[in-house]
């Protein structure tokens, strides 16, 4: 009995203490569960638009929710610069159990080293708080995750760079011009020599 | 027989004809696909963390030196390493999926914005150790003990989101979905101050990441 007694009244006093906490307005973020995944494979050079991130305000307060990258959660792969993320809006502002969702790009430099990365999405409570004491915050993670691999960036159509696109038509149209001049027989002579007036040339020609 | 006796079997033949025509509609003719929708509800898959209140005051203030006038009063931290506790209760609630639950801490941030005081940390392996006497905090120094039902997070809260090990048994910090947790704070000054503000702001923070395993 005695033996209870010394066990409740300590687990007492911490319930009467938060008696009066559970009654005050509460803050709260939430993210999606599911990772942040590049569908497919990244180049370096490329840039890409990730899944937008869901976000929610679990809290009772208004709240404005902040994105980071940033690795504190246990995976593996190389940590995702957070340089390489862009975070399309500033702070999002979300009332009681409002929610949206946040659009990110990713950016990978030119000299990336191809493998697996890993990181977090991490949601973070950024609405402004009281000066002095202690300000108690939330934030909520998921995971980010996505694989370089080495290559050109396939930003053309099927898979021929940008930038490369003109010279690869222009083969292909003297090619294909070839194969019809070829089917049809013309025959096209590249001769090499002075240039002659023809007989019936102009006739400011002859003056 | 009067003509509209006579019109009786063409109606009911005409009757006949629409209600085979109704039980036939639904059927799909030899060769074509049919399809159909089914509505399905999910469970929520939101990772998030719900904490009350968003604001405490540091109280109970022991410690400093009454020699020099800097011993801690009430409210008030005093120096060398005061020691406060906040003045609640903190309520944690797992409002999302079972996820592990940090906790990190920020520097302590004075009301004129200028030199603040950096975590720090005691015992062995520390992030950024203390410098002061005794694993204490150094010059510019102030650590943060979170305590609850489970004991406390000795070594003190850390910059970075670290497993707040107080949150469930055998230094678990593995909530499930609606978990409730109560904590609550000390904090241990530093040995002195660059700053001669009174008034100083400190962010305590918790993050559910995902688990290990998952």
């Amino acid at each position: 009995m005695h033996l209870r007694l010394w066990l409740a009244l300590p687990f007492s006093a911490l319930m009467l203490l938060a008696w009066p906490a559970a009654s005050y307005a509460s803050v709260g973020v939430g993210v999606q569960a599911g990772p942040v995944r590049l569908a497919g494979s990244a180049h370096p050079g490329g840039q890409y638009a990730l899944p937008p991130v869901y976000v929610v305000n679990t809290g009772t307060q208004p709240e404005a929710v902040a994105i980071a990258i940033e690795r504190i959660s246990p995976g593996t792969g190389k940590t995702v610069p957070p340089s390489w993320i862009e975070v399309s809006s500033a702070p999002v502002r979300l009332t009681h159990e409002q929610s949206a969702r946040i659009p990110l790009s990713l950016t990978i430099p030119v000299h990336a080293a191809p493998g697996r990365y890993f990181s977090d999405v991490v949601a973070k409570g950024t609405a402004p708080l009281p000066a002095g004491g202690a300000n108690l915050g939330v934030a909520a993670a998921t995971d980010l995750e996505f694989t370089v691999v080495p290559g050109a960036v396939a930003t053309g159509s099927a898979g021929v760079p940008g930038w490369l696109l003109p010279y690869v038509t222009a083969v292909i149209v003297a090619a294909a011009a070839a194969v019809v001049i070829r089917r049809t027989g013309i025959r096209v002579r590249i001769e090499h020599g002075p240039v002659r007036a023809r007989a019936g040339g102009r006739r400011d020609d002859a003056g | 027989m009067p003509a509209s006796w006579r019109s009786v079997p063409a109606a009911m033949l005409l009757a006949a004809v629409t209600a085979c025509g109704v039980v036939a509609g639904p059927q799909q003719a030899a060769g074509r696909s049919g399809s159909i929708s089914v509505s399905l509800q999910t469970v929520p898959i939101v990772r998030s963390v719900t904490i009350s209140p968003s604001h405490a005051s540091f109280v109970d203030c022991r410690g400093g030196d009454g020699g020099v006038n800097t011993r801690s009063a009430g409210d008030k931290l005093g120096f060398p390493n005061g020691t406060c506790q906040v003045s609640t209760a903190i309520v944690i609630t797992n409002s999302g999926i079972a996820s592990d639950i940090d906790i990190s801490g920020s520097d302590a941030v004075p009301a004129d914005g200028m030199t603040g005081w950096t975590l720090c940390n005691s015992g062995g392996s520390p992030a950024v150790a203390c410098t002061g006497r005794h694993d204490r905090p150094g010059p510019d120094q102030y650590e943060v003990v979170n305590f609850g039902t489970f004991g406390s997070l000795h070594r003190g809260i850390t910059d970075r989101p670290r497993c707040d090990r107080i949150l469930g048994p055998e230094g678990s910090c593995w909530a499930t979905q609606g978990m409730v947790v109560i904590e609550g704070l000390r904090l241990i000054g530093p040995e002195w101050s660059s700053d001669v503000s009174t008034n100083w702001t400190v962010t305590i923070t918790w993050t559910p990441v995902p688990g290990p395993e998952h």
